[in-house]
């Protein structure tokens, strides 16, 4: 079962690039993308896709990305074209009153854009990186933090038994679902006190589940000679030209954002 | 070798004794069926076999390691493997690869090791061409192939495994059964929950438990002659079994403990010679 965001093999040279290259860039891109001028960003989000493309990641699975965040996506534009403050109201929406302006339409349309950006910087990075991989490069970038005593490889545990158990927790809710629509149970359509009925529910179980599987687990864990501290690594992280070449498109592509950003003022 | 002396075990705050008193020895190399009614205590020795559960009263050595001593518990743990009976619950690992690769790094091994042991234990198991794949997409039966694997990587002297091959579809579990007993030729020590008697019949011995107390151990011909005493605690007899014993009930003296379709064969048919000469 394929999930849009969750890694889909390949070999594009954004697969083959060391993971700490690729985190380092979404993260750096990412913050860059919030920081930059409104048109500037435009040009990133481009930038953005087409790397996405170039990374095998088809329209259609951003597309399926950005679907469960559609609800989400749209309320941001209205918010941000309904309420923005400026004198050059074009029309104003009957009944309410609400001034609309060509400058609130641009402001909703930069927000949105730079959103579906975030996005799409987002899935370069899960479909193109193993999570191994991408939890080897988290577990380097935290490594310093050692030094402070904070567990690294225990977070690393962590994030990957997450990263493991979230199908798991979704397919177990299914299954909560139809075992109590097999039972007669209320189905969609029986309004907000009945959706919350099913709600509290389908929790209750899952979460019985979920305890009853965590202890096998940890079980499981522990017969693998699993104990909190050091551990070693199946992945092996290594930085190849292509890599340090990347790095370098990065850094230059960053530095000539932010000189064109200071002439935006 | 394991040995368990009058190990003792009770499970709180339910009150629940599981193991009453267990003394058994488990040889090196052996192939052993642990079988008996629901809640007789299996899951738990096997569970002591690895120090995951430790007695109330007795000991269990393994190795000439005791498993009361915690710090015996990492090299325990390397020599007798755990399949748990559901492989969702074992796997830790996104990818084939990364969970066969979680005991190993457990064990802080070199990378390059590490790598090693990842490609032989899925060399053994027949699933080197699913290494990279996603745990999601394997199905029942690959994803008991992968929890062998991973127990594998850690190259156990003894694996236990409990009902490997519940749920599966015949098949699959043929797949998992020709492995056991490809393990158990290299040398590996098995102990293996099963509830299928004609899977215990291929063992070379069997081990009946019955309320945490060992209620039968013999070779599983030993254990298949003594048909009632089986069925009196609620378990099925294999189908050679079951057609000896009725053969039995109608007044025709046959053994019962034939577990081999061709021995079976050749010993029904010299007997109905012998009744026709």
């Amino acid at each position: 079962m394929y999930h849009a965001g969750s890694y889909a093999f390949g070999q594009s040279f954004i697969h083959r690039l060391d993971p700490r290259v690729k985190l380092a860039a979404v993260v750096g891109l990412s913050v860059l993308l919030l920081w930059i001028a409104e048109p500037l960003s435009l040009f990133l989000g481009a930038a953005l896709l087409v790397l996405a493309r170039l990374g095998g990641i088809k329209i259609k699975t951003v597309a399926e990305a950005v679907r469960p965040l559609l609800f989400f996506i749209l309320l941001i534009f209205a918010v941000h074209l309904l309420f923005h403050e400026s004198g050059d109201a074009v029309i104003r929406l009957p009944y309410v009153g609400i001034p609309l302006s060509v400058s609130g339409a641009q402001k909703a349309f930069f927000v949105t854009w730079r959103f579906v950006s975030l996005l799409v910087a987002a899935l370069l990075l899960t479909t193109t990186t193993p999570p191994s991989h991408l939890i080897a490069a988290v577990k380097w970038f935290l490594r310093p933090l050692k030094k402070l005593r904070l567990p690294v490889d225990d977070i690393a545990v962590m994030l990957t038994l997450a990263l493991r158990l979230l199908p798991v927790l979704l397919r177990e809710k299914e299954r909560a679902e139809m075992a109590q629509k097999a039972r007669g149970g209320p189905s969609d359509g029986v309004g907000f006190t009945g959706r919350l009925k099913i709600f509290m529910s389908l929790t209750l179980s899952v979460l019985l589940g979920v305890f009853r599987r965590a202890d096998d687990l940890a079980a499981a864990m522990e017969a693998r000679n699993y104990r909190r501290g050091g551990r070693s690594s199946f992945v092996e992280l290594s930085m190849k030209s292509s890599d340090e070449i990347a790095l370098l498109v990065i850094f230059t592509l960053t530095l000539f954002l932010l000189v064109i950003n200071s002439r935006f003022g | 070798m394991i040995i368990l002396e009058d190990v003792s075990f009770r499970y709180e705050p339910e009150g629940i004794d599981a193991l009453r008193g267990v003394s058994l020895t488990i040889h090196e190399g052996e192939h052993i069926a642990l079988v008996g009614p629901n809640g007789c205590g299996k899951t738990t020795l096997i569970r002591h076999l690895n120090a995951l559960l430790l007695p109330a009263s007795g000991t269990v050595n393994v190795d000439g390691l005791d498993t009361r001593d915690r710090n015996h518990h990492a090299r325990i743990r390397s020599l007798v493997g755990m399949v748990f009976q559901n492989p969702d619950n074992q796997i830790v690992g996104m990818t084939v690869e990364e969970d066969v690769a979680f005991g190993p790094e457990n064990l802080r091994l070199p990378t390059a090791e590490i790598q090693r042991r990842v490609a032989e234990a899925l060399a053994r198991t027949g699933i080197a061409d699913l290494a990279g794949r996603n745990i999601e997409n394997l199905s029942g039966g690959e994803k008991r192939l992968v929890a062998i694997a991973g127990v594998l990587a850690m190259r156990p002297r003894y694996i236990a495994l409990d009902e490997p091959t519940a749920f599966l579809d015949p098949e699959a579990a043929d797949r998992i059964g020709t492995l056991i007993a490809k393990l158990h030729a290299e040398g590996v020590g098995i102990i293996h929950i099963t509830h299928n008697m004609a899977e215990a019949a291929l063992t070379q011995r069997i081990v009946v438990l019955h309320e945490g107390r060992i209620y039968l151990d013999g070779k599983p011909s030993e254990v298949f002659e003594k048909a009632q005493a089986l069925q009196t605690i609620g378990l099925r007899l294999p189908p050679l079994t079951a057609l000896m014993v009725r053969l039995r009930e109608s007044g025709i003296a046959v053994r019962c403990g034939i577990c081999n379709p061709e021995e079976a064969a050749e010993y029904l048919i010299a007997l109905i010679r012998r009744k026709g000469d």
